[in-house]
């Protein structure tokens, strides 16, 4: 599983502008914050200790995606058989229920070239830092 | 009412009845292949006592009882919807004669249908066997099916070749169904099995009939019973229809339903090889039933995460439509591109229907399409479903 949680062996400066979007306190696992940056909407997650950056737009019709559910999905399995897994690896759109990963964009289905723009984000000392 | 006398002369040039070996082998590779007649009785279930025990004819209760032949209901009839009315009739009047139904010789079939229109091999669909699903005892549909079957063989296989046949089995009972796919599918002549009955076709209770059919690479074919609505438990999405336009209009609502069942239960999943053909049950509701489903799919796949494709993909590698009632635009030009969107060179089989009122033509009712897309839907997609069976 990739841990989106950069940060821990990257030497290198990130790409983009910084920009501190809260401390580490205030985006406890389980939270998230959606900042505007550049007039681009973005959502922060915090899940389960990983950071993920998401532009807040699904491809689809342009909903909130960053508001969605962060939850796993249903693996491939044999007709009438279920198989949970890939727990918090997505986020689900609210409004029609595609899912895409959290550390990469990439919806699990396929929408021919669609995905949703990833950011580099990381904790730098006691904040949560994000490049755009 | 006068009637008209429309004696026209078909203006496609047929070369009429094949003669000698040439032209047998030029019929076999140009031959039309018809996917829906229905050949008919002429004293109803009493034509299956010849096929059942003396047993079956006691418990049906038409061996006996010499006062009850007279009582329309006071005999067992099999199930047919005579609460819709066609006020011309349902049936071609020419393919009737002086005291014979319409197509229950098969001599005369021949001479009305195959020959004029070079047609190879024609598929009987059961007229009166096909709403056996809808019977409350799954013994006795079993039964009526077995008998029927072995009358087609009989009656109309083994009479000319070019007839092939869809066996009926009874869904109500899949062991008995499984059975008697296992005992009919090496038969002369049988290319397809019929199962359809009052549940949707996606569910479980169908996976041992699919498992037989897949196992000896039969099609199941469907086509509307004439039970439709007629059963508290007939599949239905609203009431009931009043007039015989509205009903026949509205058949594809069934067929949608069991496809959109089939798919989701993940049937083409299970039995990759299975093909279903839709017979009589219209076409064009496939272009919205696949791209919603796409559409819906992408949110939904969590609740049928068996689906390792688009849904869609399964309903164009799968399921394969006949063509008769065929569509007529308003606007002729809309049906070129219609035929690309629904990729009909993939999909769509030739039907004539014979012998019903809504008869097509081969050579007039596709007469709007490429000869390329006549040829697909004519020969190279019936001959890929059914197969070696064909030959």
């Amino acid at each position: 599983m990739t841990d989106a949680t950069t940060g821990t062996a990257t030497t290198a400066a990130p790409e983009g502008t910084r920009h501190v979007v809260a401390t580490l306190a205030e985006l406890p696992p389980g939270s998230r914050r959606i900042v505007e940056i550049d007039g681009r909407s973005i959502g922060v997650l915090n899940v389960d200790g990983r950071l993920h950056a998401l532009m807040n737009r699904c491809p689809h019709h342009g909903a909130p995606l960053c508001e969605g559910v962060v939850k796993g999905t249903m693996q491939d399995s044999a007709p009438h058989e279920y198989s949970y897994g890939r727990h918090n690896e997505f986020v689900v759109c609210p409004w029609h229920g595609y899912e895409f990963r959290l550390d990469t964009g990439r919806p699990l289905v396929d929408m021919g070239r669609l995905r949703v723009r990833v950011y580099e984000v990381r904790a730098e000392g006691d904040d949560v830092v994000l490049y755009v | 009412m006068t009637t008209i006398d429309t004696t026209t002369t078909d203006p496609t040039t047929t070369s009429g009845a094949p003669r000698g070996a040439s032209d047998r082998s030029d019929l076999k590779r140009n031959g039309v292949i018809d996917s829906d007649v229905h050949p008919n009785f002429v004293n109803g279930i009493r034509d299956l006592m010849p096929y059942m025990t003396e047993t079956w004819r006691t418990r049906l209760g038409i061996s006996g009882a010499d006062w009850a032949k007279g009582m329309a209901a006071a005999q067992f009839t099999l199930p047919l919807d005579y609460l819709y009315i066609n006020p011309a009739g349902a049936y071609r009047e020419d393919a009737a004669r002086p005291g014979m139904p319409p197509a229950t010789d098969p001599e005369f079939v021949a001479k009305q249908l195959l020959d004029p229109h070079r047609i190879y091999r024609s598929v009987l669909l059961s007229g009166q066997c096909l709403g056996i699903g809808a019977m409350p005892d799954g013994m006795v549909a079993a039964t009526i099916a077995s008998a029927y079957n072995e009358w087609m063989c009989e009656r109309w296989l083994q009479v000319d070749e070019r007839f092939r046949g869809a066996i009926v089995v009874a869904p109500q009972d899949p062991e008995a169904a499984v059975a008697e796919i296992d005992r009919m599918a090496d038969r002369d002549g049988v290319v397809a099995v019929f199962p359809l009955g009052q549940i949707l076709m996606g569910e479980k209770h169908y996976w041992p009939i699919y498992e037989a059919c897949a196992r000896h690479e039969l099609p199941i074919v469907t086509h509307p019973s004439g039970t439709e609505n007629v059963f508290a438990k007939a599949p239905q999405m609203a009431g009931t229809p009043t007039f015989y336009l509205e009903w026949h209009t509205a058949l594809g609502q069934i067929h949608q339903s069991n496809t959109l069942s089939m798919i989701c239960h993940g049937v083409f999943e299970k039995f990759p090889n299975l093909t279903h053909v839709i017979a009589e049950g219209g076409f064009l509701w496939a272009l919205e039933v696949m791209w919603k489903l796409d559409r819906d799919w992408k949110g939904l796949r969590n609740e049928v995460p068996w689906l390792t494709k688009p849904p869609s993909e399964y309903l164009l590698g799968n399921v394969r439509f006949t063509t008769q009632p065929f569509i007529e635009p308003h606007d002729p030009r809309h049906l070129a591109p219609l035929m690309e969107m629904l990729h009909a060179d993939r999909v769509l089989m030739y039907s004539s229907d014979y012998p019903h009122w809504d008869f097509d033509n081969p050579d007039r009712a596709l007469q709007g399409l490429s000869p390329e897309l006549r040829r697909a839907i004519q020969v190279d997609t019936p001959r890929a479903v059914y197969g070696d069976r064909l030959d």
